[in-house]
C-alpha cells in the first residue's frame, strides 16, 4: 500500500507535466491535469483516512532510507495519524477547491501553466510537510513551501514591487528557518533522532533528560513565527498579497501560513516539558492578534484587510497551543481555512468583478449587483466573527475558554484574546460596509465592467462558505483528544464556561453594531472618528512603524556591513589587495632578475666559469 | 754554469720555451691593438710547436705551425688588416664590470686545478716518457683504429665549405 | 717538480688565461683569438697525457683538434665580419640583442 507516498506525489506529477509541457497544453488541458491531480489526492486522502478510522491505528509507509550511521537512521517515511489526517484532508480538499477557483480567476493570463504548475509544488511540498514522520522530511517541505511562496508571490515578477515582496517573504522565512535547524541540530545531538513518533514517546516518558528542551522549543518557536507570521517575523505576510488572489487564499490564509501551528502541534510533548517557552508562545501570540487587528481597522485595500486578519487569527491558534490546548488550536486551524479562503476567494471575486480595483474606498454598494460573492462574503464575516452557529463561533469560544480557564492560561490573556476578537468583528464588519453597504464609489470604468464571477469560480465560493457555516459540527477537538489531549480545567472555573460564551457572543454583536453606526449610511461618522484622533490615526495606519523600524535597525546595518567591511575592506583590500599585491610582487622581481639576461656575453661566459668553479669546489670536497 | 746548462738542456729549453708561451698569454690579455695581440698568439703558438717537439711528437709539432700558426692565424692577421677600426673597443678595453669577478673566478680555477695536481703524489703520475711518436705509427693508429673519426672529420669539412658557400651566398643577396 | 706536472699546469695556466680574455677583453677578434688560446692549452694538456701512457689516442686527437680548428676559424671570421658590417664596430657592447 503505498497511498501517502502516492497523496504526496500526485501534486508532483502535476508540476512536472505543466511545468514541462504546459505549453503544449495550452489553457485547458493545464486546467484539466492542474485539478484533476490534487483532486485525486483528495480521494486518496479519504481513502488513507477511512483506513486510520477502520484500524484505530496511524497509517505508516516507509519510502526511502536516506542515510544510515550505525544505530541512527534518517528516513523518508509518511505517517497519517489523527493530527496529519485532519490537515491533509483540509490540505487537499481546500487546496482542490482553490485549483478548480484559479481556473476562472487565472484565465486569460500569459503564464497560466507555469501559474499551476507552481502551485501544483506548493501542493507537493506541503503534503510532504504534513505527512512526514520525521522533523526532516517536515523540514524539507517546510522549505519547499517557502520556496513555492516565493515564486507564487512575485509570479508577475516583472514588476519590481511585486518581486521585491517575494524575496521579503524568502528571507523572513529564512530566518526562522535558520532557529528551526538549530532546534534540529540539539535534537538530534541529544537525542540521536528526528522520528516525530519517537520524539514525542521519549520526552512523555521522561527519559529524555538529556534533552534541551527549553533550547528546542524556543527555536522551534522561532521558526514557527516565521512561517505562520508571528512577532518577530510578520512583516512578509502583508506585502505577500502581491501575488494572485487564490494565492494569499491558499497559501497564505488556509495552508502555509497554518505549517507553525502544525508544528508545535506536532511536538505536544516538548512544549509540555518547557512550561516557560509555552508562555512564550501564548504571549507572542496573544500581542501578535491584537497588534495585526489594531492595524487592520485602518487598512484601505480589502486583501491587505484580510492579511492582517490571518495574523491576527494565527495569533489566537498560537494563544491555544501555548495554553496547551492543541487539539484547539488545530480545529481553528479548520475552520479558519474554511472561511478565510471564503473571505480571499470572495475578495478575489470582488476584484474581478471591479476589473482589478482593489481600494475600498472605491467601492460600495454592491450587495444587490454581485450578489452570490456578497451571500457567501457575509457568511464567512460573520463566521470569522465568531457568531453562533457558525464554525468560527465554536473554534474561537474554545480558544477564549481555554486562555482563561487552563492551568498555563490567565486572565490578561483572555482579555488581550477577547479584545482582538471585539477587533476582528470590527473591522470584518467595517469591510463588509465599505464593500458592499452605502452609496456606490466607483469609477466609472469599475461601474461599466460590473459583472458576477463565472460559475467556476462563485460555485467553488458556495463551497467554502457551506463549510464556513456548518464546519463547526465537525467533532474534531474530539477526535483529536486521543493524540492530543486537552489541558485539565480546574474545578472553580468549570461553571464559567457558558457565561464567558455569552460575553464572546457580545463581543461579537458590539463589533458588528459599532461598525454598522459608523461606516453604514454614508461614512461620515468613521472619517469624524479619524479626524478626532490624528495622531494615533497616522500611527495605526504606518503599521506602527514596525517596516521602517527593520529597516533601520537591521537592513541599513547590515547594508552597511556588506558595503564597508566585506565590500571594500574585506573583498578589495585583503583579498584583491593581497592577490594583486602577490601578482606585483612576481611581477617586480621577476623585473629584476631578468637583468641577468642582459644580452652580453661576456656575463654569459662568467656565469659560466663560476658555475664550473663552484662545481670544481664541489668534486674537491666530495670526491 | 754551461756545462749544467748543456747537461740538462731538454728542462731549460723546456723552462724558456713555457716561460715564453705564458708570456705571451698574458700578454694577449694586456695589449691594446688587435694586431699586436695576433703577434703574441703567434709566439705562443710557435713556442708550444717547440715544446712539442722537446716532448717528442715532432709531427703534431710540425702541423702546429703549419696549421695554427701557417692557416689560422695567417688568415686571423688577413682579417685584423682588413677590420682594423678605431673603434669603441680601443679605448675601453675591458669589460670593467667583469674584471675583478672574472679575474677572481680564474684565479680560483688555477688554484683549484694546480692543487689538484701538486696534491697527487709525482710518483704516481708516472713520469714522462721521451719516447718519439714517429709519424709511420702515427699514420698507422690512425687509419686504423681511428678511421671513423677520420671519415668524421672529412664530413666536418665538407660542412665547412658548405658552410661557407652560404656564408658568401647570403651576404651577396644582401648587398645586391 | 718533474715534467709532467709542469707541463700540465703550463696548460691549465694557459687555459685559464684564455677564458679571462674571452670575459674581460671588448674586441670581437680579440675573443675569438682568445678562445684559440683556450684550445691551444687543451692541446698541450693531451699531449702530455699521450705521452705519459705511451698512447697514440692523444696525438690523434690534438690532430683532429687542427682540423676543426681550422675549419672553425674559417667561418668564424667571416661571421663576424658579416655581424661588423651590420654595427659598424667591433666592440661586444653593441651585441646585446638578447637583452632581458
Amino acid at each position: 500500500m503505498h497511498t501517502l507516498a502516492l497523496i504526496v506525489l500526485a501534486p508532483l506529477a502535476g508540476f512536472l507535466i505543466n511545468g514541462l509541457l504546459g505549453r503544449r497544453l495550452g489553457e485547458r488541458g493545464v486546467a484539466i491535469v492542474g485539478c484533476a491531480l490534487p483532486l485525486a489526492a483528495f480521494v486518496l486522502t479519504l481513502q488513507a483516512f477511512a483506513s486510520l478510522l477502520a484500524s484505530g491505528a496511524p497509517v505508516q509507509e516507509v519510502a526511502y532510507t536516506w542515510a544510515q550511521f550505525g544505530a541512527r537512521k534518517l528516513e523518508i517515511a509518511f505517517y497519517l495519524d489523527r493530527l496529519s489526517g485532519v490537515m491533509t484532508l483540509v490540505v487537499t480538499g481546500v487546496g482542490t477547491a482553490i485549483h478548480v477557483y484559479s481556473v476562472g480567476y487565472m484565465k486569460g493570463d500569459e503564464s497560466y501553466a507555469r501559474y499551476f504548475a507552481y502551485l501544483n509544488l506548493f501542493l507537493f511540498f506541503m503534503l510532504l510537510l504534513v505527512l512526514g514522520r520525521s522533523l526532516l522530511v517536515l523540514f524539507v517541505g517546510w522549505e519547499g513551501v517557502g520556496l513555492a511562496s516565493y515564486l507564487l508571490i512575485g509570479f508577475w515578477f516583472s514588476d519590481p514591487e511585486k518581486a521585491a515582496a517575494g524575496k521579503k517573504a524568502f528571507i523572513a522565512n529564512r530566518i526562522g528557518d535558520a532557529a528551526f535547524l538549530i532546534g534540529m541540530f540539539a535534537l538530534w545531538a541529544t537525542l540521536g533522532t528526528l522520528d516525530l513518533p519517537t520524539i514525542n514517546e521519549t520526552l512523555a516518558r521522561g527519559v529524555g533528560a538529556a534533552v534541551p528542551v527549553g533550547l528546542v522549543a524556543l527555536m522551534l518557536l522561532i521558526g514557527a513565527t516565521g512561517k505562520s507570521a508571528q512577532i518577530p517575523l510578520y512583516v512578509w505576510l502583508p506585502d505577500a498579497m502581491a501575488g494572485p488572489t487564490p494565492v494569499s487564499a491558499l497559501i497564505h490564509a488556509a495552508t502555509m501560513v497554518t505549517a507553525g501551528v502544525y508544528l508545535i502541534a506536532r511536538l505536544p510533548a516538548l512544549y509540555l516539558a518547557a512550561p516557560d517557552v509555552a508562555l512564550l508562545v501564548s504571549a507572542v501570540g496573544a500581542a501578535t492578534a491584537l497588534l495585526a487587528a489594531t492595524i487592520a481597522v485602518v487598512q484601505t485595500d480589502i486583501k491587505k484587510v484580510l492579511a492582517y486578519s490571518t495574523i491576527s487569527q494565527l495569533g489566537l491558534m498560537f494563544v491555544a497551543l501555548g495554553v496547551g490546548a492543541y487539539a484547539v488550536a488545530v480545529f481553528h486551524v479548520v475552520t479558519h481555512a474554511f472561511f478565510k479562503a471564503c473571505l480571499f476567494l470572495g475578495a478575489g471575486s470582488v476584484i474581478h468583478a471591479l476589473s482589478g480595483e482593489q481600494d475600498i474606498r472605491r467601492m460600495g454598494g454592491l450587495a444587490r449587483r454581485i450578489p452570490i460573492t456578497f451571500a457567501t462574503f457575509a457568511i464567512a464575516t460573520a463566521a470569522i466573527a465568531g457568531l453562533p452557529p457558525l464554525a468560527g463561533f465554536f473554534s474561537k469560544d474554545e480558544i477564549l475558554w481555554f486562555a482563561a480557564a487552563s492551568p498555563h492560561g490567565s486572565w490578561l490573556l483572555w482579555a488581550v484574546a477577547s479584545l482582538a476578537s471585539l477587533l476582528t468583528a470590527f473591522y470584518m464588519f467595517r469591510l463588509l460596509w465599505l464593500v458592499f453597504f452605502g452609496s456606490s464609489r466607483l469609477t466609472h470604468e469599475a461601474e461599466h465592467h460590473l459583472h458576477e464571477s463565472p460559475w467556476i469560480m462563485t460555485g467553488v465560493l458556495v463551497l467554502l462558505a457551506a463549510l464556513s457555516a456548518v464546519g463547526g459540527f465537525f467533532p474534531i477537538p474530539h477526535f483529536l483528544e486521543a493524540q492530543l489531549p486537552l489541558p485539565e480545567v480546574p474545578q472553580r472555573l468549570a461553571h464559567l464556561q457558558w457565561p464567558l460564551i455569552g460575553v464572546a457572543v457580545a463581543l461579537a454583536l458590539a463589533g458588528l453594531a459599532a461598525a454598522a453606526w459608523l461606516y453604514g449610511g454614508d461614512g461620515r461618522r468613521a472619517q469624524g472618528m479619524a479626524a478626532h484622533f490624528p495622531a494615533a490615526h497616522r500611527l495605526v495606519s504606518a503599521k506602527f512603524y514596525i517596516d521602517e523600524i527593520y529597516q533601520a535597525l537591521l537592513m541599513k546595518p547590515l547594508l552597511w556591513i556588506s558595503d564597508w567591511v566585506f565590500l571594500r575592506l574585506g573583498d578589495r583590500l585583503l583579498i584583491d589587495g593581497s592577490l594583486d599585491g602577490l601578482a606585483g610582487l612576481a611581477r617586480r622581481s621577476a623585473g629584476r632578475l631578468s637583468r641577468v639576461q642582459s644580452g652580453n656575453l661576456q656575463w654569459y661566459v662568467l656565469f659560466a666559469l663560476a658555475g664550473i668553479v663552484g662545481a670544481l669546489l664541489w668534486i674537491w670536497r666530495h670526491v | 754554469m754551461m756545462d749544467a746548462l748543456l747537461l740538462h738542456l731538454d728542462d731549460a729549453l723546456l723552462a724558456f720555451f713555457g716561460l715564453g708561451a705564458l708570456t705571451g698569454g698574458v700578454l694577449m690579455l694586456v695589449l691594446r691593438e688587435p694586431m699586436r695581440v695576433a703577434m703574441a698568439l703567434v709566439s705562443t703558438m710557435v713556442f708550444l710547436g717547440g715544446i712539442y717537439g722537446l716532448v717528442g711528437v715532432h709531427f703534431i709539432a710540425a702541423f702546429q705551425v703549419l696549421i695554427y700558426v701557417g692557416a689560422v692565424m695567417v688568415f686571423m692577421v688577413y682579417v685584423i688588416m682588413l677590420l682594423d677600426k678605431r673603434d669603441s673597443s680601443m679605448r675601453r678595453r675591458y669589460t670593467r664590470a667583469t674584471v675583478a669577478l672574472g679575474a677572481v673566478a680564474a684565479a680560483g680555477v688555477l688554484l683549484l686545478g694546480l692543487t689538484a695536481v701538486v696534491a697527487r703524489a709525482p710518483a704516481a703520475m708516472g713520469k714522462l716518457r721521451s719516447t718519439s711518436f714517429s709519424l709511420q705509427d702515427f699514420a698507422t693508429a690512425f687509419l686504423r683504429e681511428y678511421w671513423l673519426q677520420f671519415e668524421l672529420t672529412s664530413v666536418l669539412l665538407l660542412a665547412a665549405v658548405v658552410a661557407a658557400i652560404a656564408l658568401m651566398k647570403g651576404s651577396g643577396e644582401s648587398r645586391g | 717538480m718533474d715534467r709532467l706536472s709542469l707541463l700540465l699546469m703550463l696548460a691549465m695556466a694557459l687555459f685559464v688565461l684564455g677564458l679571462l680574455g674571452v670575459i674581460v677583453r671588448r674586441n670581437l677578434l680579440v675573443m675569438l683569438m682568445c678562445m684559440e688560446l683556450m684550445m691551444n692549452g687543451v692541446n698541450l694538456s693531451l699531449v702530455t697525457f699521450a705521452q705519459q701512457h705511451a698512447e697514440p689516442a692523444g696525438a690523434v686527437l690534438v690532430f683532429l683538434i687542427f682540423v676543426v680548428a681550422a675549419a672553425e676559424i674559417a667561418l668564424a671570421i667571416p661571421i663576424v665580419l658579416l655581424l661588423s658590417r651590420r654595427r659598424h664596430t667591433l666592440d661586444v657592447g653593441a651585441y646585446s640583442e638578447l637583452k632581458g
